[in-house]
């Protein structure tokens, strides 16, 4: 019935298309094909020697369609399904000859095998994966409305919309504007002055300039200095049993925060923190920027196997490069070649073994301005360094008792294999040594070499995802096969090649971004793209989303006006309910005196095995591993941080308290006042009736309160003039802004 | 809740190619290890986009597990250090004999040790008697008459095997399935593939009775790399058990209504104008905290419990005096009371509940110390188990006891110590028990060798334990994946084998 149809359709088809096939839907090998031969095929027929059950490899074109590989029929006939030994193969009534083999208890659902018949029907086209290919300098599309964009990248969202029959949303108001802007640049919400400014700036480059400003700021270098920082993986301590501090760490991430804010070119950046050490009479800094692998956790337990240890921290350096810069999953070829990407065991190797000689060697911070990463005071830091001699961590190459690289079977090294060069997968660009054997210089070089077609997509992805909430690729950890294509391939190509012709800058790359059309739409949910775009694919609007756990911190502690700007520095200690250190072997957790310890989230010291609980709650990274993508979880004991942690409390009192030197006025005028400190935007008049409604409420319960217990509501110092129940209810009000959605969401 | 049609179909959908039924809900984050088994879906979902799919639905929205479950809730009694399984669980009468003797160097030339120099150290028999208790005969140390009594609803593993002789490492495998970590732990893995049958407590609970100090810290209880909502929440003693549940000063019980109330009111207003379905998730939440403000307090409140139940855990026991003990004084009765309360939270539909003690790390004075813990442990753990058989509890919950390995035969002559008085790591072979949640009771399973240096049949692996814990959760080990980096994750890596005598 169905072939009949088909059939029919087809001679219908043969007036206006060439091909009888054309009649049903295309289909997309990529998209469609490979996916289900990577998952339900590659364990047997794919990279992998240690699992291939024949020489027939499904992930090569050649052997796909290899006439002479034993079998009469080749793999796949293209055109001709009853041709092709896997078709045959899939569909046999014999159980005996039928792939995957019933005991694997795998199988392919109706809907697989239909694609799988229309693609060797149409052709069985094979194209290599889209990312081990460069990208090619792409057309910008025409689009109809030509009044949208604003420049090249709204020319590729819009033409993909409108082949979609979606329109764009219209750009969001100023107010959230600055507040989205802000909150992406900096990390911190704008004032209330700040949006003021900026609603009435009537240049026509008001927005430009907002975005200049946000860029010379130097919290510029901390928001996203934070972002590699979960890349990096950085920590204040090495893990494990002891999970000792390090106490130096700090250097490390200072030099990130000061090479972002002085936009240090990308390509410098990575071959900086991958071999500063190599190169030719490396800088204080360039060593220190090597403190990159030296935040793996470490092992210093007594008795532990120290060369376990030291291969565990290898293999972490190998994974942790592979997923940063190569947005590839190439810890899965740690035991066993890769099961879908051509990464084989002996290529995981070859990349270990640029790091099998690595060592740990601190540096003294010299005198001088090498640590002024501090704008607020460089010297007091420098003339601390000096005074202490300082040591950072760093990474250095071993000269003496050179280890030789051997492949672990099976993951493990007391089972060494075949012995192995430092080199990098094949199935990417040539590796140009400068001597005759690699170093980890090469290395660095070979992936911002612009051959590499992954490192320069990788990272625009990696800016994209932080300005919409996910990357044009969202699986930003894996570009290998099994990830998900990307939404805009053209545009990630665009951006992709625009990053290295900008000379690898950044902040250009973003300030493209933010000031684009598409980065400026509203972020509402329009009830069309609920129905078809629910995750935001299309980017026909911006994304609202949960704040990072820094941020919300920060955003507490700055409408509170606790936030303590400075720059860089050792680690903070907050208050620290005692429970979360009690449990753990290092019980100490002296809170930092004064405004210390209101500095911004990122200066939380991390502790690997005890966190600061309030980070962990919202989702930070637990740094054993490079973090590519924060989830956005939302739970009650984030609720209860917000309503009843002594930090945010005390933020909510001090806010309070501010509104209570307003003095005697209209609650509309104080809470619309506090209203735009805490969201940055007016209230509508439902919302204002509601918290009005809601101090009214408080007030009249309040006025039963004795003083003490009010005086113990507020906190000191206490504001002259003012009722005391007047100045409880404005803390209560503050309190619940803090905990309304909006106040921990990028809109 | 009134779920969008379009998008509940898209849930829907996925959640439905892979055969699972879920009781009206559908698990977000379920979605997403489901999903990453269907060929054609890709991967790559964050929590924030099963929200945006599910439509505001709790990630801890209870769940069908894969197959017809025997247990439902998990206490899992965690003794960090190494319990000597030869004091405890597997008597051995030729280590006894050989006590002095060098062992052959067969035996241990390829092993490390953390601390023990093994040319040179000997066997070291135990002065604990043992003695046949209940129907099944099971053969149990004198330090434990308590648990002697429990013997019949008990199955004894005396061929546990682990691949770790360091404390964390070793922590890290038995409590997440690696080594290394970043995995999230057992606990974690259930609450994410069954969801929570409480409204108003977590369904993950951890308690530990604070010793020496848990050296991998939170790792045992923490999400890993799945979302924190699956992550254990810490409960203490006292009126405050959960960081952050008491109101600030001054803020009292209705002040805190009326601010959820606004606050929650205001999320709607603003679901209105941006149509955002996260804001259901963030009011839900809202909700479930002002609940556990108010359960959690009742939860720790044992005022309700009669005599006979204290006495029977002993929470008002007089500890005997001990100079110095590694596992820390004064814990008679916090123990005590932990383990009562893991009884009331699985009363209240916690799903998972840590009862952790540290530490049992006897590298010395081990004639004393651990005495001094089993006085502290046995009774109010055998007291667990009859109190839960006597509710009627026991069957649908599991109970776990076990240590990240156990200790040598061989005495520990470490450098530079004068004595030999305690015992090394050993991860060849050591001895775990389970009780409840399907399990046959009054069995022995495994043998370790004559002197218990390796397991001699029927090892069982901690990937092995592992995989039978989720199927008497009626959850497949293979098939409760997630994706993290590209790759889909289990709790058992690619190993483990559910072991049939502990399921049939």
């Amino acid at each position: 019935m169905k072939c009949r149809r088909s059939i029919l359709v087809g001679m219908w088809m043969l007036a206006i298309a060439s091909s009888a096939v054309a009649a049903e839907p295309a289909v997309d090998f990529r998209r469609d094909v490979r996916p289900i031969l990577a998952q339900l095929c590659f364990t047997c027929h794919g990279p992998d020697e240690g699992t291939r059950e024949t020489e027939l490899r499904l992930d090569l074109a050649q052997s796909v369609f290899d006439e002479s590989t034993g079998s009469e029929l080749p793999a796949v006939s293209p055109g001709h399904p009853e041709r092709s030994e896997l078709w045959l193969r899939l569909t046999s009534e014999d159980e005996s000859l039928r792939m995957p083999p019933p005991e694997s208890g795998r199988s392919l659902s109706d809907e697989q095998l239909d694609q799988i018949r229309r693609w060797i029907e149409q052709g069985a086209d094979y194209p290599s994966h889209w990312a081990f290919e460069r990208p090619q300098p792409p057309v910008i599309p025409v689009v109809r409305r030509g009044d949208w964009p604003r420049g090249a990248i709204d020319h590729f969202v819009l033409a993909n919309l409108e082949r979609r029959d979606v329109e764009p949303s219209p750009e969001a108001d100023r107010e959230t504007l600055i507040r989205r802007l802000s909150l992406d640049l900096l990390g911190l919400p704008p004032t209330p002055d700040e949006v003021d400014r900026f609603v009435a700036d009537d240049s026509p480059l008001a927005y430009e300039n907002l975005v200049d400003r946000l860029f010379a700021s130097p919290h510029f270098g901390e928001r996203w200095g934070k972002h590699w920082l979960d890349l990096a993986r950085y920590a204040d301590s090495n893990g494990y049993l002891g999970d000792s501090l390090r106490p130096n760490a700090y250097l490390y991430r200072d030099w990130v925060l000061e090479a972002i804010n002085a936009d240090l070119p990308f390509d410098r950046f990575t071959i900086e923190q991958l071999a500063g050490d190599l190169l030719d009479r490396p800088t204080f800094d360039q060593r220190l920027a090597t403190g990159f692998h030296r935040n793996a956790m470490k092992n210093t337990e007594a008795g532990a196997d120290r060369e376990e240890d030291r291969v565990n921290r290898t293999v972490n350096y190998v994974s942790t490069t592979g997923a940063v810069w190569l947005g590839l999953t190439v810890g899965c070829a740690e035991c066993h070649t890769h099961k879908y990407d051509p990464i084989s065991h002996h290529e995981f190797y070859r990349l270990y073994a640029f790091f099998n000689n690595t060592e740990e060697q601190d540096v003294t911070v010299p005198a001088g301005p090498a640590v002024a990463a501090n704008d607020a005071d460089p010297s007091e830091e420098v003339a601390k360094a000096e005074a202490a001699k300082i040591k950072a961590p760093a990474m250095t190459e071993g000269k003496k008792d050179r280890r030789t690289t051997f492949v672990h079977v099976r993951g493990s090294f007391r089972d060494p294999g075949d012995e192995v060069e430092a080199g990098t997968p094949s199935v990417l660009h040539p590796l140009r040594p400068r001597r005759e054997s690699a170093d980890r210089l090469d290395l660095a070089h070979w992936l911002v070499d612009p051959d590499n077609p992954l490192t320069h997509r990788v990272t625009v992805n990696h800016l994209w995802k932080h300005l919409f909430g996910h990357g044009l690729v969202p699986t930003a950890d894996n570009f290998g096969i099994t990830g998900e294509p990307p939404s805009h391939p053209e545009l990630l190509d665009y951006l992709a090649l625009e990053l290295v012709r900008s000379g690898w800058s950044r902040k250009a790359l973003l300030r493209q971004i933010v000031t684009s059309a598409t980065y400026r739409q509203s972020s509402n949910l329009r009830s069309e793209l609920r129905q078809r775009d629910p995750l935001n694919r299309w980017l026909a609007r911006q994304s609202r989303y949960r704040l990072e756990a820094e941020v919300i911190r920060d955003s507490a502690l700055a409408v509170g006006d606790l936030l303590n700007i400075r720059i860089g520095g050792p680690s903070i200690r907050p208050p620290l309910d005692p429970r979360v250190t009690q449990y753990s072997r290092n019980k100490d957790w002296p809170v930092s005196p004064g405004v210390e310890k209101y500095r911004r989230g990122l200066y939380v010291l991390f502790r690997r095995n005890t966190p600061y609980s309030m980070l962990v709650t919202f989702d930070a990274p637990d740094t054993s591993v490079a973090c590519t993508q924060r989830e956005r979880t939302h739970s009650p004991l984030q609720a209860l941080v917000l309503l009843n942690d002594p930090v945010f409390h005390e933020c909510a009192q001090h806010w309070g308290r501010g509104l209570a030197r307003m003095g005697d006025c209209e609650p509309r005028v104080w809470i619309t006042a506090a209203f735009r400190t805490g969201l940055a935007r007016h209230p509508t008049k439902e919302e204002l009736d509601r918290l009005v409604a809601f101090y009214q409420e408080q007030r009249t319960t309040l006025d039963g309160f004795s003083a003490a217990d009010l005086q113990t509501l507020i906190g000191e110092p206490v504001a002259e003039g003012l009722e005391l129940a007047e100045q409880a209810a404005r803390v209560v009000v503050a309190r619940g802004l803090i905990n309304v959605n909006e106040f921990i969401t990028r809109e | 809740m009134h779920l969008p049609s379009d998008r509940w179909q898209l849930a829907r959908r996925q959640f439905f190619t892979q055969g699972l039924h879920g009781a009206g809900t559908v698990a977000l984050a379920g979605l997403l290890a489901r999903e990453s088994r269907s060929a054609e879906a890709p991967s790559g979902l964050s929590a924030g986009d099963l929200n945006a799919l599910a439509g505001g639905v709790s990630p801890l929205a209870p769940r069908a597990p894969h197959f017809a479950p025997k247990a439902k809730n998990l206490i899992y009694i965690y003794l960090e250090g190494g319990p000597s399984q030869m004091d405890l669980f597997d008597p051995k009468p030729k280590l006894n004999e050989l006590d002095g003797q060098p062992l052959p160097a067969s035996l241990w030339e390829k092993m490390q040790f953390a601390f023990l120099q093994k040319e040179t150290a000997t066997l070291m028999g135990t002065p604990r008697r043992f003695a046949k208790h209940g129907e099944c005969g099971m053969e149990i140390s004198e330090l434990l008459p308590h648990l002697s009594e429990c013997v019949d609803d008990i199955a004894l593993i005396r061929s546990m095997t682990s691949d770790q002789f360091n404390h964390v490492p070793g922590q890290l495998l038995m409590n997440c399935g690696s080594a290394i970590a970043g995995r999230p732990s057992v606990g974690s893995w259930l609450s994410y593939g069954l969801g929570s049958e409480s409204d108003n407590l977590p369904a993950f609970i951890a308690m530990v009775t604070v010793g020496r100090g848990v050296p991998g810290g939170s790792a045992s209880w923490s999400s890993g790399f799945l979302p924190s909502v699956y992550s254990g929440v810490l409960f203490g003693g006292g009126d405050d058990p959960v960081q952050n549940l008491n109101n600030p000063r001054g803020i009292t019980p209705d002040i805190q209504r009326s601010s959820i109330a606004a606050i929650n009111d205001l999320n709607r207003l603003k679901m209105q104008q941006v149509g955002d379905p996260e804001l259901a998730s963030r009011i839900s939440a809202y909700e479930l905290a002002f609940r556990m403000q108010s359960t959690a307090p009742e939860l720790v409140d044992l005022s309700d419990e009669s005599q006979a139940t204290l006495d029977l855990y002993g929470v008002d026991r007089q500890e005997p005096p001990i100079k110095s003990n590694l596992g820390g004084t004064g814990l008679f009765g916090p123990f005590a009371k932990n383990c009562l309360l893991a009884r009331r939270m699985i009363e209240r539909g916690v799903r998972v509940v840590n009862v952790i003690h540290a530490s049992w790390d006897h590298h010395s004075n081990i004639d004393s110390q651990l005495p001094h813990n089993c006085l502290m442990a046995d009774q109010p753990i055998a007291a667990l188990l009859k109190d839960l058989k006597q509710r009627g509890l026991l069957d649908e919950t599991l109970v776990v006891w076990g240590s990240e390995f156990g200790r040598t035969p061989l005495g520990e002559n470490r450098a530079g110590s004068a004595k030999v008085t305690g015992r090394d790591h050993h991860p060849n072979s050591f001895s775990m028990w389970m009780a409840g949640g399907g399990v046959k009771g009054g069995q022995v399973i495994g043998k370790s060798d004559e002197i218990g240096w390796n397991v001699a049949e029927d090892p069982v692996h901690v990937h092995d334990l592992h995989a039978t814990m989720l199927h008497l959760f009626g959850l497949d080990h293979t098939r409760l994946t997630y994706r993290f980096q590209g790759r889909d994750f289990r709790l058992t890596d690619v190993h483990g084998r559910v072991v049939p005598q502990l399921v049939s």
